[in-house]
């Protein structure tokens, strides 16, 4: 046995040609069934399990890419989805702006905040629209739940709102329960009051509305709610501290109603008289 | 040692792979370069008998498993050829451009006289066929298939530097 793996060995080309040529001469010498046989051997034990192990790479290969590819799409989709979410809330936003339209008789313009106070004291934004919208200083302007502030500034395509949130600002309210008019006021832009003679019943819960007597709001306008009753200095008086409808820090659309203040006549006139003289 | 035998293994691989795809998309008058018989050719004139005659083996039985020839008729032929190009290993034998080029051309010759010889016992076809075949078919193939290795060599040799050459 030893001298034949000797003999192979050492006439291993030989040895190696006369193998294969048997086992080929083999091949060609059997009956198609043998060699039917044959071929499903070699393909179900030798060639599938290497297209089984190509495959299995390839697939590896092709699982990397498509999970880079999915990757990219997801990233993609995430952004879109963000975009569509933002302009769903855009939607309802303006959904609830148009339903203004059946409360107010005036023509609304709608305008986009384009500029805020860098500052956490929010006083004034600017908002993308002006004089070549038709818009006239002291107009007032409403967001999606009530009143936000008027116009202090117009330019050809920008306009400054002043906020109720401005100390400087006073607006005429109206109690709607009691009919009491009052001065909504501010001294730190976060707190709202209403000063009423102490005598005056009010309650938390009441609504406030403009009253229309300050020349600037029309009557009516939701502005907000009475949320507590407190001291005030002087003794004849108390402060309903109003929480008003509209988020300041969130304001993203507004309407301008397009609507001159009632003095504006007034305003008119004495200009005229100051130019006679 | 690993390496060298990856290497081998994708090349005879991708020379397969070129064979039942492009190269029918090359064909000239109906003749086609055999790349797989170059690509052994070069593999037994690099490595020598041993490895030639194993690697034709393999190529040739998986070209009888996935084509309708007889199982073991390209084996047979491509088992010989491997052999028969191994006897002129580089590395005992110092052949010249225009050697290796007959040598090619005598590959092709030997590798389908042992195919049509397979066919004409298996088959009883008339041996009249051989001579025919290896004149109309085997020569233009084997001229085709030596153009395509000297536009290969001419192609390495532009793209290797030229400190390389």
């Amino acid at each position: 046995m030893q001298w034949i793996l000797q003999f192979i060995i050492g006439h291993r080309n030989g040895s190696s040609l006369m193998l294969t040529v048997v086992l080929s001469l083999w091949m060609l010498s059997a009956d198609e069934t043998a060699q039917a046989g044959v071929s499903r051997a070699l393909m179900l034990y030798v060639f599938y399990p290497v297209q089984y192990a190509v495959d299995i790479s390839t697939r590896a290969r092709n699982i990397f890419a498509e999970n880079k590819r999915l990757r990219r799409e997801l990233a993609r989709m995430s952004t879109r989805a963000a975009a569509l979410e933002e302009m769903a809330r855009q939607n309802h936003r303006l959904r609830k702006l148009l339903g203004l339209n059946d409360r107010f008789s005036h023509e609304l313009v709608p305008a986009h905040v384009v500029v805020r106070e860098p500052s956490g004291h929010l006083r004034s934004v600017v908002i993308d629209v002006g004089r070549n919208n038709g818009l006239l200083p002291y107009m007032p302007v409403v967001g999606t739940d009530g009143v936000v502030g008027k116009l202090i500034q117009v330019l050809p395509h920008l306009s400054l709102v002043q906020l109720l949130k401005d100390p400087a600002s006073r607006t005429s309210v109206i109690i709607r329960r009691n009919r009491t008019v009052g001065i909504l006021e501010t001294e730190d832009g976060e707190n709202f009051f209403v000063k009423c003679r102490t005598h005056i019943e009010v309650a938390p819960g009441d609504t406030v509305i403009t009253s229309g007597l300050g020349g600037v709001y029309p009557k009516g306008m939701r502005v907000g709610t009475i949320e507590k009753i407190g001291d005030d200095a002087d003794p004849l008086f108390k402060r309903a501290f109003v929480e008003p409808f509209e988020d300041f820090s969130r304001i993203e659309e507004v309407f301008v109603l397009r609507l001159s203040p009632q003095w504006a006549s007034f305003r008119e006139a004495l200009d005229s008289l100051e130019l006679e003289e | 040692m690993i390496l060298r035998i990856v290497k081998w293994v994708c090349v005879i691989a991708f020379a397969l792979v070129l064979q039942s795809t492009i190269v029918r998309k090359v064909a000239v008058f109906g003749v086609e370069p055999d790349l797989t018989i170059v690509a052994l050719f070069l593999l037994a004139l690099k490595h020598g008998v041993l490895q030639g005659l194993y690697v034709g083996f393999v190529v040739g039985l998986t070209q009888d498993l996935y084509s309708p020839s007889i199982l073991g008729q390209l084996a047979l032929a491509k088992t010989l050829i491997g052999f028969f190009v191994g006897l002129f290993n580089e590395k005992v034998m110092r052949t010249d451009p225009v050697m290796k080029a007959v040598l090619l051309l005598l590959a092709f010759v030997l590798h389908d006289a042992v195919f049509l010889t397979a066919q004409v016992v298996k088959t009883a076809e008339s041996a009249a066929i051989i001579p025919t075949r290896l004149a109309m078919d085997t020569l233009p193939r084997a001229a085709y298939s030596l153009v395509v290795v000297l536009l290969v060599y001419i192609g390495s040799l532009v793209m290797k530097p030229a400190g390389r050459r």
